[in-house]
């Protein structure tokens, strides 16, 4: 089989960059390792995510077997999603732009380091990923940087509960806005109204973005992209110029097929790409393909994050939508970052107990447990602290040779810590949590446990020193030509925002530079 | 006994599996081992007997409510036995042997006593304690007993309290899984 570019996966960065390349006319075959998840099939995804079970479970046996090291655990079960769609079709929805300051944590503030891109630079690549996912929000966020064009869906409005923060908020001076997202306040891009079903890892509405729904589908239409589903790329093979000329992949019958395309884009995910890059060792590149730098893997972040929670006297009506509406940034912009990380406040819609979890936790039985519900339901007032991270050699990716999944392929391997630049902004996070919740007349309970976010970040890095980075500006890898890394594995630093809308801009741009260096070869010849 | 709603599901399942296998056929079937489907039932899925099923619901009326389930109630706790017994091999286990030990604790069909000493024996062995002390001694059937009260239990709690009925105590008639009013979220509960 052959293509003009081949892409692997078809989540956040690989389906964008699919209609992207499709729609200039560029040819492309996609290698999904996951299936094409039924969106009739939805309600029954549903159920599952309801009895606690993962939906978006990978169908092959030991198909994302993994392994964990380092102080704080970080596993992947649940962290990520196979299938044409990806993570996108489990993810918050939250797509916030990260903001000037963002990319120059080294100008600013003398740590990590600067993007080799500017927020200016991708600006308008922000502008067509909010149009293309379907973005939600007002410009009420004075933290945020210039825009040059407005939200193109109108925000949610506050929930009840967002009330009582905003109240508290003004009364302490902290910044209060709506929060951004790629969530159909009304019908959008062909796709229907959230009808607040609660279930937003699991949409049964079409109306939370997903590649699987806004992106794939419209690629597929242009007749230039195929993408073939349970199709795992076990390795990349080089030719003699030191080029990749064929990923050789297997389905659920293992048997090995080969793909030659001219390039080749990885949209796999900070792990996956790792994974595949390592597996593709050769003489050429005996620590692995395009690791001359020996970043690959390295430097791996995401976001640390609790929730503090207090207790109200009055019911707060939780687990009426299942997406927060209210942020605060201000904490994620303003202020030194050069000892403690940024953190951005998410207010919660729901925190605290079920009615279900109340009930199994409680002693009692009849009439007595139903008033002990009752009473309890909805007393919680919940705000998510997400902090930033910084890039740390002690935090990587790398292979298990001892571990092996379903084709036989070393299983990755996760190490992860916290140091004391995020243990200082999660201690402020909660410090200010407690006091907007004192303010809100709340008895300030405790935080729970960290738990580092779904976000993996930062293991093939960008930059213009190809010895301190992976890939250049245009994520093309720096010891390979036809070789382009996408996704949050190529961001410098993680701030304190989501990533997936800074993905989703990268790759819209990536495929733009693509298209452009086909056509220039195509004219020289 | 089995709602028209229930018989209803029980008869789209078994077409759907017998569609299924006829389509597995089809395509040629040769699906390599350790291959799952994410999207559906295993098509060699365990299912419990409706005499057991009766005994869980029977037991459920003592712990869950304590008095007859509702039409409704009996419908959604006897679709959250069945589907959990049918995805999750482990659930079915737990379920299996709960239905047998009550049995065997009373002596008979224990469906089919009267609520009143249905309950009884119940408190008798504290079936209805969720948790077991490291410490405790169950007697000879320990490892049943501590499935019961330890798995089963809970799980038919949760069952209830997350299912209409339980949303219903706490004035929700729109709960996670059933969509509705999206401006509803602003405003208090009625």
């Amino acid at each position: 089989m052959e293509a003009e570019v081949c892409i692997v996966g078809a989540g956040a960065a690989g389906g964008i960059m699919a209609l992207e390349l499709g729609r200039l006319g560029v040819s492309v075959v996609v290698l999904e390792s996951g299936p094409r998840h039924d969106f009739a099939e939805r309600r029954q995804y549903v159920r599952k995510y309801l009895r606690r079970e993962n939906p978006w479970q990978s169908p092959l046996e030991g198909q994302d077997r993994h392994t964990i090291g380092g102080r704080v655990a970080y596993g992947l079960e649940g962290r990520r999603a196979r299938g044409v769609g990806g993570s996108t079709l489990h993810w918050e929805g939250y797509a916030l732009r990260f903001t000037a300051g963002d990319f120059r944590m080294r100008s600013q503030h003398g740590i990590a380091d600067d993007w080799p891109i500017t927020y200016d630079d991708l600006e308008p690549y922000y502008a067509r990923a909010e149009a293309a996912l379907g973005v939600a929000g007002a410009s009420d966020d004075s933290s945020a940087s210039p825009r040059s064009s407005p939200f193109p869906l109108p925000a949610f409005p506050f929930s009840y509960s967002d009330g009582f923060f905003a109240r508290a908020c003004s009364t302490l001076g902290i910044g209060f806005h709506h929060l951004p997202q790629a969530r159909n306040s009304v019908a959008y891009g062909g796709r229907s109204q959230c009808l607040a079903c609660s279930t937003c890892h699991v949409c049964p509405t079409g109306a939370k973005a997903s590649t699987d729904l806004t992106h794939i589908p419209a690629a597929e239409a242009t007749g230039k992209v195929r993408v073939l589903t349970e199709a795992s790329v076990l390795r990349l093979e080089i030719d003699r110029a030191g080029a990749i000329s064929t990923a050789v992949y297997a389905g659920p019958d293992r048997v090995e097929r080969r793909l030659t395309a001219k390039i080749f884009v990885l949209a796999a995910g900070a792990v996956e790409n790792v994974r595949l890059l390592l597996l593709s060792r050769s003489a050429d590149f005996p620590d692995g393909l395009a690791n001359r730098s020996g970043l690959v893997g390295k430097l791996f972040m995401s976001h640390p994050s609790v929730d503090a929670i207090g207790r109200v006297k009055d019911n707060a009506y939780p687990y009426r939508i299942g997406f927060s509406t209210a942020m605060s940034r201000q904490f994620a912009v303003d202020g030194d970052r050069s000892t403690r990380g940024a953190f951005l406040l998410e207010f919660l819609n729901s925190a605290g107990p079920k009615p279900g979890e109340i009930a199994v936790a409680s002693r009692l039985t009849g009439g007595a447990l139903r008033r002990q519900v009752q009473e309890e339901f909805g007393r919680r007032l919940g705000i998510r602290i997400y902090c930033e991270q910084l890039p740390d050699r002690a935090n990587s990716v790398s292979l298990n040779p001892r571990v092996r999944d379903y084709f036989g392929s070393a299983a990755p391997h996760i190490t992860y810590r916290i140091g004391p630049y995020e243990r200082s902004a999660l201690d402020e996070g909660k410090k200010v949590a407690a006091r907007i919740l004192e303010s809100v007349g709340a008895t300030y309970v405790g935080a729970t446990p960290l738990s580092p976010a779904a976000h993996q970040i930062g293991t093939h890095r960008m930059g213009a020193d190809p010895r301190t980075s992976v890939v250049d500006l245009n994520l093309r890898a720096h010891d390979v030509p036809n070789l382009y890394l996408v996704g949050s594995g190529c961001f410098v630093t993680a701030t304190a925002s989501p990533p997936t809308l800074t993905i989703a801009a990268l790759a819209i741009r990536a495929a733009e530079h693509i298209a452009a260096e086909m056509a220039s070869a195509k004219r020289s010849g | 006994m089995i709602s028209r709603r229930l018989a209803l599901q029980r008869l789209l399942l078994g077409l759907w599996s017998v569609v299924t296998a006829a389509a597995c056929r089809a395509s040629g079937g040769a699906r390599t081992v350790g291959e799952r489907d994410a999207t559906g039932p295993p098509s060699e899925s365990p299912t419990l007997s409706a005499a057991e099923l009766d005994t869980l619901l029977a037991f459920s009326e003592v712990i869950v409510v304590g008095r007859a389930l509702l039409p409704a109630e009996h419908d959604d706790l006897a679709e959250h036995i069945e589907e959990s017994a049918r995805t999750n091999p482990d659930r079915f286990s737990s379920y299996r042997t709960t239905a047998a030990t009550l049995d065997r604790l009373a002596v008979a069909r224990f469906a089919q006593l009267e609520l009143r000493d249905r309950a009884a024996m119940v408190a008798r062995h504290r079936l209805d304690v969720r948790t077991v002390p490291p410490a405790q001694d169950l007697g000879a059937i320990a490892d049943d007993l501590r499935i019961v009260r330890t798995e089963t239990v809970p799980d038919l709690i949760d069952a209830y309290w997350s299912s209409p009925a339980g949303w219903a105590a706490v004035a929700y008639a729109t709960f996670p899984g059933r969509c509705g009013d999206l401006g509803r979220y602003t405003r208090p509960e009625a």
